[in-house]
């Protein structure tokens, strides 16, 4: 466990990897983080909130993290491989930090488009 | 109203699928919802000159009352979408400004969706069943009397 540079407090090896796939996620064009129906997805910790991004112990030592997105319109690439480029980002920030070993599988949902007239 | 045939497209992409990574574990999954494939045909059937809207009468009025309470979204109003993990069928209703020529508009809006969501989706895209509901005429919205204060 890690303490949080802003807030001091602890932050646990979950709640860092669900940060570094926010900071993925925020340097990767024509996306962002959707917290879902009453902040469905989000991973909450005592450091803050991190939207649109699930972060669970998958009970074999393992982080899996569920990533939850809209895509903005038009999109500049195929969605799949928005989401390859999202999951190679994830994993080399967790290789950075020494935590590859405890980084599992990394799913992307895309759940919305959002085009300049949104109203959602 | 004038329901235009069904026709089929290239073979594509999976939708869902799992990815292994070189040590052969499984690096997670990709998931597009349905409702993003619906306003993914959507936002493309606009995009093609001579389409005014979507959605039938009855659609359109309801959905200007829903989007003024924040409820409803456009992009999805006269658009049906049956996806599975790999294929999807899409059922669109369209309003087509007077004067162009309804098969003509309705075959760009069926290219112009195939490639849309076969490009962005991934998915294949075997049916575009669409139905011309009614034609704009232009100044049909405006109001028929000018305000009376300025």
């Amino acid at each position: 466990m890690t303490l949080d540079g802003d807030s001091g407090h602890p932050v646990s090896e979950r709640v860092r990897l669900a940060g570094l796939a926010a900071q993925a996620i925020a340097a990767t064009d024509g996306i962002t983080p959707t917290r879902g129906p009453v902040g469905r997805w989000q991973t909450t910790s005592e450091s803050g909130t991190v939207d649109g991004v699930l972060a669970v112990e998958d009970g074999r030592g393992c982080i899996e993290l569920d990533l939850h997105l809209a895509a903005r319109w038009p999109p500049a690439m195929p969605l799949q491989l928005i989401a390859e480029q999202l999951r190679g980002r994830v994993r080399r920030s967790a290789a950075i930090f020494g935590m590859t070993q405890r980084l599992g599988a990394v799913s992307v949902a895309f759940d919305d488009v959002l085009a300049e007239a949104s109203s959602s | 109203m004038s329901t235009l045939d069904k026709t089929t497209a290239p073979s594509n992409e999976v939708t869902r699928r799992h990815d292994s990574d070189e040590l052969g574990g499984e690096r997670g999954q990709t998931t597009i919802g349905e409702g993003v494939v619906t306003k993914v045909a959507g936002l493309a059937a606009r995009e093609v000159p001579g389409v005014h809207n979507l959605g039938g009468g009855t659609a359109r009025a309801i959905g200007s009352v829903t989007q003024k309470v924040g409820l409803g979204d456009a992009r999805t109003q006269g658009v049906s979408v049956e996806a599975g993990e790999k294929e999807a069928a899409i059922d669109l209703t369209i309003v087509i400004e007077y004067g162009e020529s309804i098969p003509r508009v309705a075959e760009a809006v069926r290219d112009q969706v195939i490639k849309r969501v076969e490009g962005i989706t991934g998915l294949k895209v075997v049916e575009v069943n669409i139905t011309v509901n009614d034609l704009y005429f232009p100044g049909e919205d405006e109001p028929d009397e000018a305000p009376r204060v300025s």
